[in-house]
């Protein structure tokens, strides 16, 4: 019985050094991983946009301060091709070209807001102006 | 080569340690008995190891190619030593350079072997690329010390773009007083009809018009306009570039460049070049294929360099912008000193034309709404930052990905014969 039990004994340290044997590394090197291919690199302007977007969202100051200045500079060069100016434009074909909202946005004697919390220009409202803009 | 233990020789050594431990602790022989092969296996290993003696060689079937070609390095691989060894090798490459095989290649070098390999090397984009050298591993044949090292040496590569091949250029506004292909405005000794006058002393009698001169009933002679060449400055734009996988703003830009500088040259225009950047390059407007060669070495050499620096016009050399010079500027506009310039060199009376890389292409629209509108926002206000630069008289040639640049060229020439005379800025 006790030869039996230091014969089991020895089978199992053989096998255990077997396992540790077969879990060593080998010499070879790892297989490399694949590395991802870099990501699209986003021009400045555009991720300047994305952030403004986001904050005119939720700001009124940004949308008078940094919105405002570039819907302005698009809807004049928009205007401009059908002979418009958004300064000498009268207030009811500018509401009409324009709409309500987009008009009180880009309008010469906008004032500085006087809720600097109050709300923004949500991506709906504004894709809705890109819209106007565009169409022109 | 240095020499080191292979990843499992210090496990073998572990497994040996640990049996004589068990073995001392248990008190079982038997423990330390199936504990010494290990050791000794590791510790021939380790007697026997001999540093192989290897030397490799890389030659490349050519060093010049087009973008889109390949070249193939061939590697060559001699094992000078008594043993022989297994050899893992792979070649040292410059970024843009994809090799073919490519990952690590492994070899039984016997001894006195010559072992070749080849490699195709693709260059991802126009360039300066470079191969080799080898980073090889060697190691015995129990497999218990390692060597590696690097052999072989460095071998460039230049991958030149493919340029557009452009029918119609930018006709410039002013030339030069040198024999070329443009007709001047200026009156001459040439081959275009330019107007008849009154003969006056000194005119050449194969210059009479005789039929005028016979309804006028006095000696009319034909003008004509004489062919200069002009000075064309390729300024490119190196501030930012918009990339993704298939390429980037910088790689079209440099492939419109050199098409427009071998298409001016073969007109015998002067051709320089600014590389307006981060880092600011220029070559001195000259004739010839000489300087079309410089042109391209230069453009290969182009990259983009991030910086702070604010430059404007002021800082390209008066010598390489020389009166009357045509600028194309070539940019993706993404920048705002590029703008700047462009602006400034206009406001100077500066004869310009952009090229317009489009950068849309290159850039899709974010994932979430916000980021769509921001893009159609950022779409919108390129568009009029086109129109702010044409209503200063600018040409802007917007060149797409899919599109050519040679139409783009076309739609241009006919702004600029549209504002040929408008009141200069």
């Amino acid at each position: 019985m006790k030869l039996l039990a230091e014969v089991g004994l020895v089978v199992l340290a053989g096998i255990v050094v077997v396992v540790c044997v077969s879990l060593l590394p080998d010499a070879r090197p790892t297989r490399r991983r694949r590395v991802a291919p870099p990501a699209p690199e986003r021009p400045d302007q555009l991720v300047a946009l994305e952030r403004l977007v986001v904050t005119a969202g939720t700001s009124a100051v940004h949308v008078h301060a940094y919105l405002r200045p570039l819907l302005v500079e698009i809807a004049s060069r928009r205007l401009a091709g059908r002979g418009q100016t958004l300064e000498r434009m009268p207030d009811t074909t500018a509401r009409e070209l324009l709409g309500d909202r987009l008009w009180d946005i880009v309008r010469p004697d906008r004032p500085f807001p006087e809720d600097r919390q109050g709300p923004g220009v949500a991506p709906q409202e504004l894709r809705a102006m890109l819209g106007v803009l565009e169409r022109l | 080569m240095s020499g080191s233990l292979a990843p499992r020789t210090p496990g073998l050594f572990a497994l040996a340690a640990a049996g004589l431990i068990a073995a001392l602790a248990s008190g079982r022989p038997e423990l330390a008995l199936l504990s010494m092969p290990f050791l000794v296996f590791a510790g021939a290993g380790l007697i026997l190891a001999q540093e192989p003696r290897l030397a490799a060689d890389i030659e490349l079937d050519r060093t010049r190619l087009l973008e889109g070609e390949a070249v193939v390095a061939t590697v060559r691989l001699r094992n000078d030593g008594s043993d022989s060894v297994q050899v893992e090798l792979a070649p040292v490459r410059s970024r843009n350079l994809a090799l073919d095989p490519a990952g690590v290649v492994a070899l039984d070098l016997p001894s006195g072997a010559v072992a070749q390999v080849a490699f195709a090397a693709h260059p991802r984009r126009w360039g300066a690329h470079s191969v080799g050298p080898l980073v090889v591993r060697a190691r015995d044949r129990l497999g218990v010390t390692t060597w590696a090292g690097r052999l072989g040496r460095r071998l460039d590569v230049r991958a030149f773009p493919r340029e557009q091949r452009l029918r119609e250029l930018v006709a410039p506004m002013r030339t030069q007083p040198f024999l070329g292909t443009h007709v001047a405005r200026a009156r001459g000794e040439g081959i275009e009809f330019a107007d008849i006058r009154p003969f006056r002393v000194g005119d050449r009698v194969r210059r009479i018009n005789w039929r005028a001169t016979a309804r006028r009933g006095a000696p009319q002679v034909n003008e004509r306009h004489p062919e200069h060449s002009s000075d064309v400055v390729l300024l490119l734009d190196t501030f930012e570039e918009a990339r993704d996988q298939a390429g980037g703003t910088l790689d079209s830009a440099v492939r419109a460049a050199a098409g427009l500088a071998r298409a001016h040259l073969a007109r015998r225009d002067r051709v320089g070049l600014v590389d307006f950047g981060g880092t600011l390059h220029w070559l001195e407007p000259a004739f010839g294929i000489t300087q079309l060669y410089r042109i391209i070495d230069a453009l290969l050499a182009s990259d983009i360099a991030f910086s702070y620096a604010w430059r404007n016009v002021d800082s390209i050399p008066l010598r390489v912008l020389s009166p009357g010079a045509l600028v194309l500027a070539i940019s993706p506009l993404l920048d705002k000193r590029s703008v700047a310039l462009v602006t400034g060199l206009r406001r100077r009376g500066c004869d310009l034309t952009v090229i317009e890389v489009s950068p849309l292409d290159h850039i899709s629209p974010g994932r979430s709404a916000a980021d769509n509108v921001a893009y159609e926002l950022w779409r919108l206000q390129r568009e009029a930052l086109r129109a702010r630069l044409q209503s200063l008289g600018i040409g802007v040639a917007v060149w797409e990905r899919d599109g050519g640049l040679g139409p783009a060229l076309e739609g241009v020439n006919t702004f600029r014969r549209s504002v040929q005379h408008a009141v200069p800025v």
